[in-house]
């Protein structure tokens, strides 16, 4: 066995070097020493010629029109959404947050905000566990207006409970149905011995993901009882691989995000285009470690991570952003982990969790803005990559990333202020004026 | 997605509002405010499946027919948790073989591998059955399909580390986890799984010997940079051996040095099992190379190597990595301030 991984080994050293020497030769590349694209090794002459490229504009009338159609219909080939169809909605309404689309003159009506809401609450239940949001009303047994206790089957789900407490925030509802202490009860009924959390509180997935969102709804409340913080951090810590990053679970690799399936191409309405399932919240497990620590309160004079544990998740995050070379520019995304290529989403993980950590002037935001400029889809919404399908979650988060890593604006000759984004709180994930509405009165104490 | 009528029961009506063993059941539609976000244009498939579904979980019917149900509703949505989650109570419910369940998830895992619910049904099964060792040949199989995938990988360690004291499931897992490593040389998640099975799950028989331990990992991948220098992969695989045994980065400065120049054409090899010198044709110097030898010389200390450090990131920023220029500028403020 040992001799054929060898013989193996050898022959794909044969094919890269004769692969090296036919490019340099044919593709007049250079002498194959140099350094390849993806080490991104550059002189000081394609560099100049590199801050010529521009930038081109960024399609906010497109990706506004993206979420909106979102929110009012999804083909067939989305029922894999069902379960989680809160989670969309909050991706929904953050993007045309982001985009100041909520308040100006091309606003929705105030009757469709007040739709929304509504549909928001009714997806607010009650019983055995406390009270927390569905994911949609795709088990609910009985009327909703009914009021009636839920069931095993349709109890409330942690991540959806998260986003809809930002979904709210971001419509400036004013958070009087909130039924605090149900919440509280909630959060403690989906805690596990192991410090962790499961999405409800009979079963279900439990990973750093719904540790996160506890953690989060837990500071919008200001109310740190439904959690045992102690045991939560110990879990976190669990996590942590020799990489810098942190894995879903004990013994995981580190990584970004959580994929979910390819949805099948669309039968119907052509215009809405989502690349894949918009992963429940999702991912960053990195991010949602280092957000989750920083979030707690804290027990020790100490910070949540030691210099040499935060060093080391430094240069995991900074190591995936990954240079790939096209052309004269330079395409600067981030990889999810170690050895990936690049995906929108995880220019938010990553970045979001080193501006946490206080290192986002690490980055550098022209190859950022021009990997992202790529993922932008002609009729509107961003994709994980060029030449991918957009979709809500990708769109979101790209436009996260970019509110906190804004490229220069001299960057881009045409509609330099099509590039501009308001304030994001990376802790929470909303834009500052949201994370601020929803601290005051989701705590209620701010009123 | 193809339903299962599609597929296999072409005399079977795919509407259950169809079938005459149904008729008894009163479904339950699903409710909805008259403003709703994102409403999802079902096809009439899953809607008839979803008001049938809902109607025995409202009256709590765990029979034979619930199991066709329950796969018929996943096949059109492996992502409905609660589906799945009523499937293993009706299972229960009935004592139906869990042998005959993991057949069926041995042909749902591979067409639907990113769904979380596939892999959480599977563990319960696993859990009940206690029949670890079939799993590894089926794990093998998933990561034909997918060799990096995250739910593949996290169910085999899953697996470890639930039976851990399986000697015969543990027996050949360096093995496997050298050639998942040999077949991809920069596939991370099998580098992460091989430090999962030498340092994350306990200490296996025959590898008390630690200082043995960490002496055969830096060997294996010294010798796989060897092969291919510039895998990120391997040097934080080679960072972690030395983190978590405690072991200083000198160790490998002999190692590192030619990785940090370029090629000498001229170079005679000398057999050096411990100092596996960069292939012909290998594109030096290595980045990672350059990192980690500026980070032998900050963890001396004194003076002269910070300064050799801050040499070795100058070249980083202005040359072979300008991607991260602020970092490494970063990285020679942190260490001449820190003195």
């Amino acid at each position: 066995m040992v001799l054929i991984i060898q013989i193996k080994r050898l022959v794909a050293d044969i094919l890269s070097i004769l692969r090296q020497f036919l490019w340099a030769r044919f593709a007049k590349l250079g002498p194959p020493l140099l350094p390849s694209s993806e080490e991104t090794s550059e002189n000081s002459s394609s560099r100049r010629k590199m801050d010529e490229i521009q930038l081109p504009p960024f399609n906010r009338s497109g990706h506004a029109a993206h979420a909106r159609r979102c929110m009012s219909a999804l083909p067939r080939s989305q029922i894999e959404l069902d379960a989680s169809r809160l989670a969309l909605a909050f991706y929904n309404l953050g993007i045309l947050d982001l985009l100041g689309d909520l308040n100006d003159v091309t606003a929705p009506p105030q009757w469709q905000k007040d739709g929304w809401i509504n549909w928001l609450w009714a997806q607010q239940t009650h019983g055995k566990y406390g009270s927390g949001f569905r994911p949609s009303p795709f088990m609910t047994l009985h009327p909703l207006e009914s009021n009636l206790e839920y069931s095993d089957y349709d109890a409330p789900h942690l991540i959806m409970t998260y986003t809809a407490l930002l979904a709210l925030a971001i419509l400036r509802d004013d958070f009087s149905k909130l039924d605090r202490s149900g919440l509280i009860t909630f959060l403690r009924a989906c805690q596990r011995e192991d410090g962790s959390f499961m999405t409800t509180p009979k079963d279900g997935e439990n990973d750093l993901r719904t540790l996160y969102c506890a953690f989060a709804i837990s500071a919008m409340l200001d109310d740190w009882s439904g959690v045992d913080v102690e045991r939560a951090k110990a879990f976190i810590a669990s996590c942590r691989t020799y990489e810098g990053g942190y894995g879903q679970a004990p013994f995981c690799e580190a990584q970004g995000t959580r994929f979910q399936p390819k949805s099948e191409p669309f039968q119907c309405l052509r215009l809405i285009t989502l690349s894949s399932a918009p992963r429940l919240l999702t991912g960053g497990t990195t991010y949602i470690a280092v957000a989750s620590l920083y979030l707690a309160p804290s027990s020790t004079g100490s910070g949540p991570l030691t210099a040499i544990e935060k060093a080391q998740t430094v240069r995991w995050l900074v190591n995936n952003q990954t240079a790939v070379k096209d052309g004269e520019a330079t395409l600067g995304g981030f990889a999810g982990r170690t050895g990936k290529p690049a995906d929108s989403c995880y220019c938010f993980w990553c970045g979001a969790a080193l501006k946490i950590l206080k290192y986002d002037g690490l980055i550098e935001t022209k190859p950022l803005a021009l990997f992202l400029a790529r993922c932008q889809f002609k009729f509107g919404g961003i994709s994980k990559f060029e030449g991918e399908h957009p979709d809500p979650y990708h769109t979101y988060l790209s436009m996260a990333a970019l509110s906190m890593y804004p490229p220069s604006p001299l960057l881009a000759e045409e509609k330099p202020e099509s590039w501009k984004f308001p304030v994001l709180d990376p802790l929470l994930n909303a834009r500052v004026e949201t994370a601020e509405w929803a601290k005051k009165n989701i705590s209620g104490k701010g009123q | 997605m193809k339903s299962r009528a599609d597929s296999e029961e072409d005399q079977t009506p795919a509407l259950f509002s169809e079938r005459p063993e149904w008729s008894d059941v009163v479904t339950v539609p699903q409710y909805e405010t008259d403003t709703p976000i994102a409403p999802i244009l079902y096809s009439p498939e899953y809607q008839d499946a979803s008001d049938y579904f809902r109607a025995i979980v409202k009256s709590q019917e765990h029979s034979e027919r619930v199991l066709d149900l329950t796969e018929h509703l996943i096949r059109l949505n492996p992502a409905h948790y609660t589906a799945w989650q009523y499937r293993y109570e009706t299972l229960l419910a009935l004592s139906s073989p869990f042998e005959t369940e993991l057949e069926l998830m041995n042909e749902l895992a591979v067409k639907y591998l990113k769904t979380y619910q596939v892999w959480h049904h599977r563990r319960l099964l696993i859990t009940h059955l206690r029949t670890p060792q079939p799993e590894l040949k089926f794990i093998e199989r998933c990561l034909q399909v997918d060799s990096k995938n995250y739910h593949t990988w996290s169910y085999r360690q899953w697996l470890l580390s639930h039976f851990v004291d399986n000697e015969d499931l543990w027996r050949d897992e360096l093995d496997f986890v050298e050639n998942a490593i040999g077949d991809d040389v920069r596939n991370n998640s099998a580098w992460h799984h091989r430090h999962f099975v030498v340092f994350g799950c306990g200490v296996r028989p025959g590898d008390e010997d630690r200082a043995r331990v960490a002496r055969r990992e830096l060997t294996f991948t010294k010798q796989t940079i060897s092969l291919a220098p510039n895998n990120l992969s391997a040097w934080n695989y080679l960072r972690g051996v030395l983190d978590t045994m405690k072991l200083p980065y000198s160790l490998l400065t002999q190692f590192v040095k030619p990785y940090t120049v370029p090629l000498d054409p001229k170079r005679i090899d000398i057999v050096d099992l411990e100092n596996p010198p960069p292939p012909p044709g290998a594109q030096l110097p290595c980045v990672h190379a350059i990192e980690m030898l500026a980070d032998i010389h900050e963890q001396a200390g004194d003076k002269d190597n910070i300064l050799q450090a801050v040499e070795l990131w100058k070249s980083l920023a202005n040359e072979h990595d300008t991607m991260r220029v602020k970092y490494w500028e970063h990285r020679i403020r942190d260490a001449l301030n820190s003195r």
